[in-house]
């Protein structure tokens, strides 16, 4: 009787001893990474703003290297975020070295794996485009993905809509053909639709 | 510690019991990263920490851990390290991190760490394992980097982001692609295996 009462004491203060160290391990390590996480939080959230911002940039056109001082100051000199009517915004960017206006659109399209964020930005006349950009998208590796390559990118700058899609290396001269990726079908396809689509947006909703 | 102890632990890690090719473990993540150099040396040293780390705190813990809970308590271990890694990437390397993704998370899952925890760390005394955790991130990162190197090489044509094939080579766009890896890992396991170690060693027991 009395070894029984033993054993189940045992027993508990085993089970409490488990339960207290799992709470202690547990609070010592969380306790860690929060304070790291907080004292990193705003870092990261520069860091996230910075790349938008060079995005924007890098879309109307605008030179966006330099040191980050440099580039937020310069964004915040020549962007402003204006709304449409129906609540939909848009930047409207004067670059300082030109003086004329850009209107920079961040829109998202359906990709292949996932969804395709775009910065697109058109010139004051909203006829044409004067930089493309993609923030965000989930696109095969050396396939889709290959829309962050420079020249496809570079390629959309001075091209009119509606744009159509030409097999990669044809290198259209015309104003309303850009290159393709070979391999990346679907993904050209999405780019062709969010770039339309943005150009459509922009003429309904800027019509006077 | 002896010093033959580590010079053996090492040894062991980076060639006869390799958690890649002998122990063909962590190959998530070597199909996953290895297409650009730079980015497969930032997980491998991501690796590297956590699992040196995970494996000398596991193992200043062993006294105390109760059995029943201790892989509970690896985990969270594990875990914690991985998410510092993955904060100080986003807070100093955000283009880096944005390219790999999920995947410095999914260090977490890698089996090596957990492993290495289980088999050595819980049984050996703090230096040997944090020496056993290097040992094994080194075996690990050193087969990743060679597997990168080829696959950047073959698939984009350059290393490390340098252009060092001419214009004249195409690239192999299955290189990039999780496959490539398949295949360069095989080439790799083929030589190691079938040149470089002994035949009539001693017979290895391959483990999942």
């Amino acid at each position: 009787m009395i070894r029984g009462i033993v054993n189940k004491v045992a027993k508990t203060r085993e089970r409490l001893f488990t339960v207290f160290f799992m709470f202690a391990v547990t609070l010592v390590f969380i306790a860690a990474v929060s304070a790291l996480n907080l004292a990193t939080a705003d870092i990261v959230a520069r860091n996230a703003n910075l790349f938008m911002q060079r995005a924007v940039m890098e879309a109307a056109d605008m030179d966006p290297s330099g040191s980050p001082e440099d580039v937020i100051a310069r964004y915040e000199a020549a962007v402003r975020e204006e709304t449409f009517p129906d609540g939909s915004s848009y930047l409207c960017v004067t670059d300082p070295a030109i003086g004329a206006n850009a209107y920079v659109f961040v829109r998202t399209g359906a990709g292949l794996w996932g969804q395709i964020t775009a910065v697109v930005g058109v010139d004051e006349t909203i006829k044409t485009l004067t930089g493309v950009t993609f923030v965000k998208h989930n696109e095969t590796p050396g396939l889709g993905a290959r829309i962050d390559e420079a020249w496809f990118k570079e390629q959309f700058e001075g091209k009119r809509g509606p744009l159509r899609c030409v097999p990669e290396g044809t290198r259209s001269a015309s104003l309303n053909e850009f290159d393709g990726i070979t391999g990346a079908t679907i993904t050209s396809r999405a780019v062709e639709k969010i770039l339309n689509d943005t150009f459509a947006e922009a003429r309904r909703k800027a019509a006077p | 510690m002896a010093a033959g102890r580590t010079k053996q632990i090492f040894l062991k890690n980076l060639g006869s019991d390799n958690p890649v090719f002998i122990q063909v473990l962590g190959i998530c993540s070597t199909l996953a990263v290895t297409n650009v150099l730079k980015n497969t040396l930032v997980m491998c040293l991501g690796l590297v920490f956590v699992t040196a780390l995970s494996n000398m705190s596991v193992s200043l813990l062993r006294k105390w851990i109760p059995s029943r809970v201790r892989m509970m308590v690896e985990v969270l271990i594990i875990a914690s390290y991985v998410i510092i890694v993955d904060i100080v990437i986003q807070a100093c390397l955000p283009d880096v991190s944005r390219q790999l993704g999920p995947y410095v998370g999914l260090i977490i899952t890698n089996c090596i760490i957990m492993g290495r925890a289980e088999a050595f760390a819980l049984s050996n005394p703090p230096l040997a394992s944090l020496a056993d955790g290097l040992a094994a991130g080194l075996g690990y990162s050193y087969v990743l980097l060679v597997i990168a190197f080829c696959r950047e090489l073959l698939g984009s044509g350059t290393i490390w982001g340098i252009r060092v094939l001419g214009e004249w080579w195409v690239n192999w766009s299955i290189m990039v692609m999780a496959p490539g890896a398949f295949f360069m890992l095989a080439v790799f396991i083929w030589i190691v295996k079938g040149y470089l170690i002994p035949r009539d060693g001693p017979a290895k027991e391959c483990c999942q």
